[in-house]
């Protein structure tokens, strides 16, 4: 799937991946990769900035990993789910209207 | 030169320092030693993401949380003013230790007030029109900071002003001066936390070109289309309205020359500040 294609939407994956428990930025691109079957192949170099900046936004949490590996680890807050709640009703609708007119 | 290295030196080079640069590279280093052959594309084009992504979203989070604490300090100086009834006290008309002190008080919680006001609700405004761009240009974030930085500034003159009157007043009760003095710190405490945001806004600024906007890309749906694009008509006519305003308060408060002064005054004071602040803040169409 091309990059063109994800944009728009990186936030809301990320913010996807991160529902169920908190991971590290490498982890966090690698479920992506996973969870999409191998279609989602990001530029790597996106989703450090944009885990920052959800960060900065208040919708995920981090801090330093305490094992023998130092690792930066998100987590969602609570305005996270919020947000990713929203987005999924969005997606869904958008879907929906896509599906009718394109089949 | 490795990546990490070059990646250090391209942060420092987007302006990007401290404890956060070393957190960015720490997480990339991470992922390389996880992945030696992963594609994080060019160093230089990361660092500046970096900072277009962070300078967007901390200006416009700083901007909403000064906004947020002035409107906290805002709602504390009306309810002390508006106890001076339930305490008996004719403001400013007062018999004070030093008159001159509480001339100054009054006259720093109307100035600040206003500008405190005006800064912080343009800050807001501009964050909220661009609420959802992921990445907005290095002027316009500086734009952002700006307001918010006069905005916190001006509420805390405000609140020294506040604290200066209450303790001044010393024939008002007892109970209105605390009031006075505990709210101008409680409001001070709600500024100085928004300061915080700010700060963090101020290690950070995006690197994308692009204009800064001015009043009427901030609210031009409310400036009829003969105004737009003529700051100074727009900035005399709404001096002109306050005028109009506080006289007519006066005249129904029984003392229009009163009302007449505080027009004049209040309507030179908006000129001045638009004069002094308008091109600093964003709102006449120069370069920041």
């Amino acid at each position: 799937m091309r990059a063109e294609t994800l944009k728009g939407h990186l936030d809301g994956l990320i913010l996807a991946v991160l529902e169920t428990e908190p991971a590290h930025g490498y982890a966090i691109i690698e479920r992506l990769k996973q969870r999409s079957g191998g279609a989602l192949a990001l530029p790597e170099g996106t989703v450090y900035p944009a885990l920052h900046r959800l960060e900065a936004a208040g919708l995920l949490s981090s801090s330093w990993s305490d094992g023998s590996r130092r690792r930066r680890v998100y987590r969602l807050t609570r305005s996270g789910r919020r947000e990713l709640a929203g987005r999924r009703g969005e997606w869904k609708a958008f879907a929906n209207v896509m599906e009718a007119v394109l089949a | 030169m490795s990546y990490r290295d070059e990646l250090g030196r391209e942060l420092a080079r987007a302006g990007i320092g401290g404890r956060l640069r070393r957190r960015i590279v720490a997480e990339i280093s991470d992922h390389l030693s996880c992945d030696p052959n992963a594609d994080l594309g060019p160093a230089q084009d990361l660092a500046r993401r970096f900072a277009d992504e962070l300078g967007t979203v901390r200006a416009r989070r700083a901007a909403y949380a000064g906004f947020a604490a002035l409107a906290v300090a805002g709602s504390l100086v009306v309810a002390v003013f508006a106890a001076t009834g339930q305490a008996q006290i004719a403001l400013p008309k007062v018999h004070a230790p030093s008159q001159l002190l509480f001339d100054l008080g009054m006259a720093l919680t109307a100035l600040g007030g206003q500008i405190a006001m005006a800064a912080g609700v343009l800050a807001a405004l501009r964050a909220l029109r661009r609420r959802d761009a992921q990445v907005v240009a290095r002027d316009e974030a500086i734009v952002m900071r700006r307001r918010t930085a006069v905005a916190l500034l001006a509420g805390l003159v405000c609140m020294s002003g506040v604290a200066l009157i209450a303790s001044e007043a010393n024939h008002a009760v007892g109970w209105w001066r605390t009031f006075g003095l505990a709210s101008s710190a409680a409001g001070a405490c709600a500024i100085v936390a928004a300061l915080i945001p700010l700060s963090s806004a101020l290690e950070v600024l995006p690197i994308a070109g692009g204009p800064r906007g001015d009043m009427f890309d901030d609210f031009g749906w409310l400036t009829p289309p003969p105004l737009r694009g003529r700051p100074w008509i727009v900035a005399l006519l709404l001096s002109g309205g306050i005028v109009v305003i506080l006289a007519a308060a006066g005249i129904v408060q029984g003392d229009p020359y009163d009302g007449a002064l505080r027009g004049v005054l209040d309507g030179l004071a908006c000129v001045a500040g638009f004069a002094l602040l308008g091109s600093y803040l964003g709102l006449r169409p120069t370069r920041a």
